[in-house]
C-alpha cells in the first residue's frame, strides 16, 4: 500500500505549478523583510517560511487523487494545538503520505507561531496531555484502520531503506524535540528532497511507533539524540545476528556519541541550565528601574540570538576543496575567542573529510587499493559513500557542538565578553559547511550509483540530505544553549564595574 | 555497543595530578607526558565487563585549576563514581584532598563510590607521600584506595573496573536506585527481541570491544 502510494506521489510532478494558498503568504512576506525589527524571529521560521510554498502545492494536489479521509484527517489535526499536531505526523504519514504533506504545509503557520513566541521546549505533561487528546482524535477517526495498516507494511519494509532508517529514527526524535528543529531541518532537507522524502519515511521508518513514547519522556536534546542512538544500536545488535551481510550501515546517532558529541551536549545543557536558574535569581533581587533596565539589556542579548539568517542558497557546491576556506571563515568568526584547540579539531575533521571526497570524484583514474576489479569503474560502493558522508557529518556536528561546549565554558571561566553576533556568524558558518559537504557528498553518490536502481539510490541521497538538515538543527540548537551563558556573564560583568 | 548497564565517573583533584593521562591510559593505552591543561571538562569512554554483563564507562575528566572549580563542580551531579587524584610526588596535592572530598560530597549523590588514587607511583625517589598515608585519609572516609602510574600503566585498568564493581555490588545491593539517573547510572538499551538473539549480538560485540 505505502509502496503504490509512494510512487504515485513521486510520479505526480510539477507540485511548482500550483497556486499558493493564503496562508503561505504572510509567511512569504515575513522572508522577504527578515531584518523587520517587529518581526523578531529567530533563524527558523525565516527559513521556514521560505520553503512552504514548496510542500505546500504537494499537498494540495495528492487529496484529489486520494480518498477524503485523509484530507478530513489533516485538517482535524491542524485544529490541534501545534505541539499536539506533531504528535499526529507519524500516524498521519502512515496514513497517507500525501495527507502528511498536506499536514506539514498547513501546520506550519502554527508552528511557527509557537517558535516566536518561545523557543523552549514545551515541559512534558503539556505534551503528553496533548497526545493523549490527538490519540483519541485519530482512534475515532475512519482513518486510523488504514493507517494501522500502512503501519504493517512499513514495519516489514523493504530491506533498501534498512540504511536510511536510522536517521529517519532521529528525524522522528527531533520532531518531538523542538517544533523549531523540525523547521529548521525538514523543510530545508524538503526543498532538496521533495516528495521522495516522505515516500521513504512512509515506507521505511519504524521510529514513529516509538514517537508517543519518547513525546512523554523527553525534554532535552541530549535526551533525544541518546534515545535514537540506543534504537540504533539495538537495530545494529539485530541486524548483526539476523544478516550478515548487511555491513555498511551508517548510524548517525551512535557516531555521533563516539566523537563525544553526546556528553558535550550534556555538559552544555547543564551550563546552560545552571546559567538560566542564575539569571532568573538574580532578576528576582531586582525591583523598579533596575529591573526594567536589565531586562532590557537581556533582550538585547536575546535579540542578536533571534536574528540569525541562514540562506543556503549561496552555498555553491564549487567552492571550498580542501576545506581552507572553512577554516579560514571559522578562524574569522572565531577571533577574540579563545578556543583555537578546539577549533582545530574541527577544521582538521573538515579538511579530511574535503580530501576523502576528492578522492572519491576521480576514482577512475587511481586504483584504490582495497577495491577489486570485479566492480568496474566504481571503487566505492553507494552505501560506502552513504557510510562516509553520514560519519562525517556525525563528526563534524559533534566538533562544532564540543566547540560550542568550550565556548561556553571559556565564557564562564574568564568572563569575557562574547559577542552575540560573533557567535551567530559562527553557527552560520558551521551551517553552511554542513550544507556545503552534504551537497558535496551527494553528487559523489550520484556518480557512485549511476548504474544503481532509483529506490536504492534515492534514499540514500534522502539520508545524506536529512541528516545535514538535522546536523545543522542540532547546531542551532546548540547555538541556543549559549543564551542564558552570555545573559549570566553580563550580569556579572556588570556588577563587578558597578563595584568598582 | 550494546551494554547492560551505563556508569558516569568524573575524575577530580589538584592540575597536574595525572587526571587526563589517566583517562588517557585508560581508554587508549598510551602515555603522553606533555598534555595540555585541560579545560572545563572533557570526555572518555570505555566498554568494560563485570560479573559477564558489558558497562559502558562515560568518563567527565574535569579541569584541576582552582579557577575553573565553579564550572566544574556543576558536572559532579549524576555521577556514580569519581576518581579522586592526588600525586604522591607533590604533598600539597595530598593536602588538598580534603577540600575536594567535601565539594564532591556536597555536589553529587551520596551514594557516589570514591576511589582515591595515588599515581605516579612509578617516581619511587621524588615520593613525598607515602603509600600509609593514603590508605589512612582512605580509610577514614570510607574510600577505596589505589596507587597508579599512568605512565606505566600500573594499576590504572584497576582503578577504574574496581571502581565499576564497587558501583555494580551497590546496584545488587539496591543502595542505587537504577531508575534513577541522577545517580548515574543508565540501564543499557533494553533488547525487545528474544534472548537468543540477544545472547548472539552480545557475543559479537564482546569481540569487537576486545580489539578497541
Amino acid at each position: 500500500m505505502s509502496d503504490s502510494e509512494a510512487s504515485h506521489t513521486a510520479a505526480d510532478g510539477s507540485p511548482e505549478a500550483l497556486p499558493e494558498t493564503h496562508d503561505a503568504s504572510p509567511a512569504e512576506s515575513d522572508s522577504s523583510s527578515p531584518t523587520t525589527p517587529d518581526n523578531s524571529t529567530d533563524v527558523a521560521p525565516t527559513r521556514k517560511a521560505r520553503r512552504r510554498p514548496e510542500a505546500k502545492p504537494e499537498a494540495e494536489e495528492t487529496p484529489k487523487a486520494e480518498e477524503q479521509p485523509a484530507k478530513t484527517s489533516s485538517e482535524t489535526t491542524v485544529s490541534q494545538g501545534s505541539w499536539g499536531y506533531w504528535g499526529s505526523w507519524g500516524k498521519s504519514i502512515l496514513s497517507t503520505a500525501s495527507a502528511t504533506v498536506a499536514t506539514v504545509g498547513q501546520g506550519l503557520t502554527q508552528v511557527i507561531e509557537k517558535a516566536e513566541t518561545s523557543l523552549g521546549i514545551p515541559s512534558p505533561t503539556e505534551l503528553s496531555a496533548q497526545v493523549e487528546e490527538e490519540q483519541q482524535q485519530q482512534d475515532s477517526s475512519p482513518v486510523h484502520d488504514g493507517g494501522s495498516e500502512t503501519d504493517k507494511a512499513a514495519a516489514d519494509g523493504p530491506s533498501a531503506v534498512g540504511s536510511a532508517m536510522g536517521m529517519l529514527s532521529s528525524l522522528t526524535s527531533v520532531v518531538q524535540s523542538t517544533g523549531k528543529t523540525v523547521i529548521t531541518g525538514g523543510l530545508d532537507a524538503l526543498e532538496f528532497i521533495g516528495k521522495k522524502t516522505m515516500d521513504v519515511i512512509a515506507e521505511g521508518d519504524p521510529g514513529f511507533k516509538k514517537t508517543k513514547g519518547l513525546m512523554i519522556r523527553n525534554a532535552t536534546l541530549s535526551q533525544v539524540l541518546r534515545e535514537a542512538k540506543e534504537r540504533e544500536e539495538l537495530q545494529t545488535a539485530e541486524t548483526e545476528s539476523s544478516d550478515s551481510e548487511k555491513k555498511v550501515v551508517a548510524h548517525y546517532g551512535m557516531l555521533f556519541d563516539e566523537f563525544q558529541g553526546l556528553s558535550h551536549l550534556e555538559a552544555l545543557e547543564i551550563l546552560s541550565r545552571e546559567s538560566e536558574s542564575k539569571v532568573k535569581s538574580v532578576l528576582t533581587t531586582l525591583s523598579g528601574d533596575e529591573l526594567v533596565q536589565l531586562r532590557g539589556e537581556l533582550d538585547h542579548i536575546k535579540d542578536s540570538f533571534s536574528l540569525v539568517e541562514f540562506d543556503d542558497e549561496e552555498v555553491d557546491e564549487k567552492k571550498d576543496e580542501d576545506g581552507s576556506e572553512f577554516e579560514r571563515e571559522l578562524m574569522e568568526a572565531m577571533e577574540g575567542l579563545s578556543v583555537s584547540a578546539t577549533a582545530d579539531k574541527l577544521t582538521k575533521a573538515c579538511k579530511s573529510t574535503c580530501s576523502q571526497i576528492t578522492d572519491m570524484n576521480k576514482p577512475q583514474k587511481e586504483e584504490e587499493e582495497e577495491e577489486e576489479e570485479e566492480d568496474g569503474k566504481k571503487s566505492l560502493s553507494v552505501e560506502e559513500v552513504h557510510a562516509a558522508a553520514i560519519r562525517s557529518l556525525a563528526e563534524l556536528t559533534a566538533r562544532s557542538i564540543e566547540l560550542f561546549h568550550k565556548l561556553a565554558e571559556m565564557i564562564l571561566f574568564s568572563n569575557g565578553s562574547a559577542e552575540p553576533s560573533v557567535l551567530s556568524q559562527l553557527t552560520v558558518v558551521l551551517c553552511k559547511e554542513i550544507s556545503l559537504l552534504s551537497k558535496k557528498f551527494t553528487s559523489c553518490l550520484t556518480s557512485a550509483g549511476s548504474n544503481e536502481k532509483r529506490d536504492v539510490l534515492n534514499p540514500l541521497i534522502t539520508g545524506v540530505f536529512l541528516e545535514a538538515s538535522n546536523s545543522a538543527s542540532y547546531i542551532q540548537d546548540a547555538f541556543q544553549l549559549l543564551m542564558p551563558i552570555l545573559e549570566i556573564s553580563h550580569i556579572q560583568r556588570r556588577s563587578e564595574s558597578s563595584e568598582q | 555497543m550494546a551494554y547492560a548497564y551505563l556508569f558516569k565517573y568524573i575524575i577530580i583533584g589538584d592540575t597536574g595530578v595525572g587526571k587526563s593521562c589517566l583517562l588517557l591510559q585508560f581508554t587508549d593505552k598510551r602515555f603522553q607526558p606533555v598534555h595540555d591543561l585541560t579545560i572545563g571538562v572533557e570526555f572518555g569512554a570505555r566498554m568494560i565487563t563485570i560479573d559477564g554483563k558489558q558497562i559502558k564507562l562515560q568518563i567527565w575528566d574535569t579541569a584541576g585549576q582552582e579557577s575553573f572549580r565553579s564550572i566544574t563542580r556543576s558536572y559532579y551531579r549524576g555521577a556514580a563514581g569519581a576518581l579522586l587524584v592526588y600525586d604522591i610526588t607533590r604533598r600539597d596535592t595530598f593536602n588538598h584532598l580534603t577540600t575536594w572530598l567535601e565539594d564532591a560530597r556536597q555536589h553529587s549523590n551520596s551514594n557516589m563510590v570514591i576511589m582515591l588514587i595515588g599515581n605516579k607511583s612509578d617516581l619511587e625517589s621524588r615520593r613525598e607521600v607515602k603509600k600509609e598515608e593514603g590508605e589512612a585519609f582512605a580509610r577514614e572516609h570510607g574510600l577505596i584506595f589505589m596507587e597508579t602510574s599512568a605512565k606505566t600503566a600500573s594499576n590504572v585498568e584497576e582503578a577504574f573496573i574496581n571502581t565499576a564493581k564497587e558501583i555494580y555490588e551497590k546496584i545488587q545491593e539496591g543502595v542505587f536506585d537504577i531508575n534513577n539517573e541522577a545517580n548515574g547510572i543508565k540501564i543499557g538499551p533494553q533488547h525487545p527481541t528474544t534472548s537468543s538473539i540477544l545472547t548472539s549480538g552480545q557475543g559479537g560485540q564482546q569481540a569487537g570491544g576486545g580489539c578497541c
